[in-house]
């Protein structure tokens, strides 16, 4: 017996060893970071600047090679669905792969923009109303297949888009349902979109029933290859082999080899209209989150995302650089106001509730520390929110807007001034009867933050003298969690939640009382005339105009706090010291893959 | 014996029935579904298209005309689309099987190849040096969590030493039919398969370690030696044949659950099988995939035990299926 006890002791020695040494270099690093969030009340000065401390792109194009091998790692803990077109994909990390054999007929600018003022495959000529664009296919831009870039093959993604058998989500946008001629083509009473005319092989035009504000911004980009997808019934496009295993695109890499679901082989496009990319190939592989940062360590891989969770301030990166840009998105504490009514098809603020009192959601605002939570649970790579206009979309957002800063005094003296005091003497204050309040917060799970985040903010507020108590005491899913949200639980009063914006700034489909994702349920006049102004032709046509509006909007959102945005995100990027130039910079517009080139054949390790 | 397996497979149909009729409600219960939370990433699109999409899935319909719908259709064959990879169901399934397939086969092999001879040197040699390091092995992979000794074994053997590729399950750019194809695929299916096995021998080499200790002092043994037939062919013959019993019974099961996939060994070597499949599909409400791999299971769950009764009849002459 006792000798078996101490093999069992040297056995578990020998593990201890093995998982210490697992751990490697990456635990120092880790043990700067927990220091670093050790000393917490000093610590409130800002660790990391992701605007400051990492830079948004490496160039050292004078040190490129021709040719060589770029490894691309999809950062994702299952295998990627591989609808490869842009008309049917619906996964981000689709898109992800469709990057580097296909890309949009027109290119833009820094502010996300159509423009013909960089190199495209289309360029464009809108009238003034903005109701009809006409679009010149340019000469010299071909198909993986071979067959030229043509009229037709834009208009068919509409028809794609708008067909009744198609199984994507695409329809729905006002740009694309709002054409003329297209509710009949999407209903099935003719074969024809009256709107869209082709005039040449290499001319059509687009119109629409009413003038399209957001038209530079929000118009379908995407062409498909109309000869290629020839025979095909709409209805089994996105399950067909010509768009799973075998898609083309004219983008600067052809697809060479699928393997479903882990990776693509990508080799360089010799015709690309832009140039022949630098690369010969590209070898695109789904890599799980737990082992990337040891891919990218070992060389293996060329670019990555970074997960920021793995992120540690001061952590080594010999053999990669790591290069940020901001997420459009933004996390944001939603307080419930009303209920959406759907025959109505409106938001209506009914909601009895004392949070209806705007006071009081300053109170809840001004009592969130968020500077702690992005440094501490973040570690500085989200930063705090002010405005709903995120600076991601940098002509609209408004940088003298303060938003809610931590000032739980603040908070207090305002909820002081508005009578809800503490009578009963039990530390939580009552609402201006004199009845104790409680509010239900929920939140979603998803990360191992999730919970101490949810509790932190409870934590805040319960300084200031607010009762906040977890949603049936635990996170819920991301499914449940929404599916509760947008049917109006009553038993939620206080919800934390995320948008992802895209590129679009316009707010209309979130806050406005038309739209059932405006979750607050939060109905206001103003807000409802901002938002038509800020979609409205003229702001389209002045953008001074739009920036006012927008200025106007972000006030308000303040001032009336239906949301509290949170937190700014950032994203990370790990890129190995061997590539010559890769940049996520929203400035550098004219970026294509072609341009990507390594400075040896070997990896940086 | 045929008459037998024919009555059993009859007995799964009501068994599959009710199965279903479970798995459909419990999935239906699940809160949200699979078009809004597709649509919750994209802010911008117009709510009439859900509410149309929806329609056209038939997602608002009762639970109950859903279900005679599904079911239906299966009987024709038809598994159904996926919702959110927009395939059918039986290729998304198809490609991801062979995998599961391929890996779980391998594990299976390599877990006996290891277990069996460990199981009887333990046995033979009980207490000694050699069956303490087997037994003590035993524990380790019986208490190790397969998700650290997956990271490890991927960490030493895929990153340190370099001897595998640490993800996938075959290199893109080798061409698909070839021999470097295959020879490609095997060298992305030694790790995680032997990494699997590893770990999964505990209840062989327990099994077989107390059967053949427990046998070697049975009568007949005894009577063996006397007789004087030489050693080797005593444990060769007379202990290993009968100790082999237990794991002719699992043999069945462990077939079966070979093809449920190993959502961390899939996961961590990033390579795509069912288990992910199942797993990707309940967070993103895939209904018809959760369902349909639902029910696969509780088929093969069936299906094995079927097996291990038909291999138990075969193999132990005691075990007679009464006609």
């Amino acid at each position: 017996m006792k000798r078996r006890s101490l093999f069992l002791l040297t056995l578990f020695v020998v593990l201890g060893l093995l998982l210490a040494a697992c751990g490697g270099g990456k635990d120092s690093a880790g043990d700067e970071g927990d220091k670093a969030s050790g000393d917490e009340k000093e610590d409130t000065v800002q660790l990391v600047d992701p605007e400051k401390d990492f830079p948004k792109k490496v160039d050292k194009r004078d040190e490129a090679i021709e040719g060589g091998t770029l490894n691309f790692a999809l950062v994702k803990d299952d295998p990627f669905q591989g609808i490869l077109d842009y008309n049917f994909y619906e996964d981000a990390y689709d898109a992800d792969i469709l990057q580097f054999f296909a890309e949009p007929i027109f290119a833009f600018d820094s502010n996300y923009e159509i423009t013909n003022d960089l190199p495209s495959a289309a360029k464009f000529e809108v009238n003034d109303d903005l109701t009809e664009i006409k679009v010149t296919i340019q000469d010299g831009v071909y198909w993986h297949n071979g067959e030229p870039l043509e009229a037709e093959d834009y208009a068919y993604s509409f028809y794609i888009i708008g067909h009744p058998d198609y199984d994507g989500v695409r329809y729905g946008d006002d740009m694309i349902s709002d054409i003329v001629g297209m509710e009949a083509y999407h209903n099935g009473e003719t074969d024809v979109i009256e709107g869209i005319e082709v005039l040449n092989e290499k001319e059509l035009v687009i119109r629409w029933n009413s003038p399209k504000a957001s038209l530079f911004k929000g118009i379908w980009p995407y062409a498909a290859p109309k000869d290629y997808y020839e025979g095909i019934p709409i209805g089994e496009l996105s399950g067909h082999e010509k768009v799973r295993v075998n898609p083309i695109g004219f983008g600067p890499f052809k697809v060479e080899n699928i393997v479903p679901g882990e990776s693509v082989e990508f080799v360089a496009f010799e015709d690309y209209y832009q140039g022949r990319p630098k690369l010969d190939k590209v070898i695109l592989k789904v890599v799980p989150t737990a082992t990337v940062v040891e891919e990218i360590k070992a060389g293996n891989i060329d670019i990555a995302s970074f997960p920021t969770d793995q992120f540690n301030v001061g952590m080594e990166t010999p053999n990669y650089e790591l290069i940020t840009r901001m997420e459009p998105a933004y996390t944001y504490i939603g307080f419930k106001l009303g209920r959406w009514d759907a025959e109505q098809g409106v938001v209506v603020q009914d909601r009895d509730t004392p949070l209806q009192d705007k006071a009081l959601r300053h109170a809840f605002g001004y009592a969130m520390d968020n500077a702690t939570i992005a440094q501490q649970f973040y570690k500085g790579l989200r930063t705090p929110a002010t405005t709903l206009m995120i600076p991601f979309f940098a002509e609209f957002h408004n940088p003298d807007l303060e938003g809610f800063t931590y000032d739980p005094e603040k908070a207090k003296q305002i909820l002081d001034e508005a009578g809800y005091v503490d009578v009963d003497g039990d530390g939580f204050r009552e609402d201006k009867d004199g009845n104790p309040m409680v509010f239900n917060f929920a939140s979603m799970s998803g990360s191992e933050t999730a919970e101490p985040i949810a509790q932190f903010y409870i934590q805040n507020w319960k300084d200031v003298g607010l009762n906040v108590q977890l949603l049936e005491g635990r996170l819920h899913d991301f499914n449940a969690f929404y599916d509760r949200v947008q049917n109006d639980d009553p038993a939620i009063d206080i919800y934390q939640a995320a948008w992802s914006t895209g590129t679009d700034p316009n707010p209309y489909g979130l806050y406005s009382k038309t739209a059932p994702f405006n979750l607050a349920r939060f109905d206001n006049e103003e807000n409802e005339r901002l938002l038509q102004e800020g979609q409205s032709l003229e702001a389209a046509k002045d953008i001074e105009y739009r920036k006012e509006i927008y200025n106007k909007w972000q006030e308000l959102m303040l001032e009336e706090a239906p949301v509290i945005p949170t937190l700014y995100r950032y994203e990370l990027f790990a890129v190995n010291d061997r590539v010559a130039y890769y940049t996520v910079d929203p400035q550098d517009a004219d970026f294509g893959w072609h341009q990507v080139a390594l400075t040896s054949e070997e990896p940086a390790k | 014996m045929v008459k037998f397996i024919i009555k059993r497979i009859l007995a799964m149909i009501p068994q599959l029935f009710i199965l279903s009729l479970l798995v459909f409600m419990l999935t239906k219960a699940m809160p949200g579904d699979p078009i809004s939370a597709s649509f919750l990433n994209n802010p911008n699109l117009d709510p009439e298209v859900i509410e149309e999409l929806k329609e056209k899935h038939g997602l608002n319909d009762p639970w109950y005309v859903q279900y005679t719908n599904w079911i239906k259709r299966l009987l024709q064959g038809d598994l159904g689309v996926s919702y959110v990879h927009k395939v059918k169901i039986s290729k998304l399934l198809g490609e991801r099987f062979a995998n599961t397939v391929v890996l779980g086969a391998a594990t299976l092999i390599i877990s006996y190849l290891i277990a069996i001879p460990l199981g009887i040197i333990a046995g033979r040699y009980q207490d000694s040096l050699a069956d303490k390091l087997i037994v003590g092995y035993n524990y380790f992979s019986y208490a190790v969590p397969l998700f650290v000794f997956a990271l490890l074994m991927l960490f030493i053997f895929g990153f340190r030493l370099g001897w595998f590729p640490t993800s996938g399950s075959v290199d893109p750019q080798v061409t698909k039919g070839t021999l470097e194809y295959y020879l490609s695929r095997l060298h992305h299916l030694i790790l995680p398969a032997t990494t699997a096995a590893l770990l999964s021998t505990v209840g062989t080499i327990q099994y077989l370690r107390s059967e053949i200790i427990d046998t070697k002092y049975q009568d007949f043994v005894k009577t063996a030696r006397a007789k004087g037939t030489p050693e080797k062919y005593v444990y060769n013959r007379h202990i290993l044949r009968n100790s082999l019993l237990p794991i002719a019974a699992f043999l069945g099961t462990d077939i079966v659950s070979i093809l449920g996939g190993s959502i961390f060994i899939e996961q961590i070597f990033g390579y795509p099988g069912i288990g992910q499949l199942f797993i990707s599909s309940i967070l993103q409400r895939d209904y018809s995939v959760v369902v349909v791999l639902v029910m696969l299971s509780g088929f093969l769950a069936i299906l094995g035990t079927l097996l291990s009764d038909i291999i138990m009849s075969i193999v132990d002459p005691r075990i007679r299926i009464e006609e």
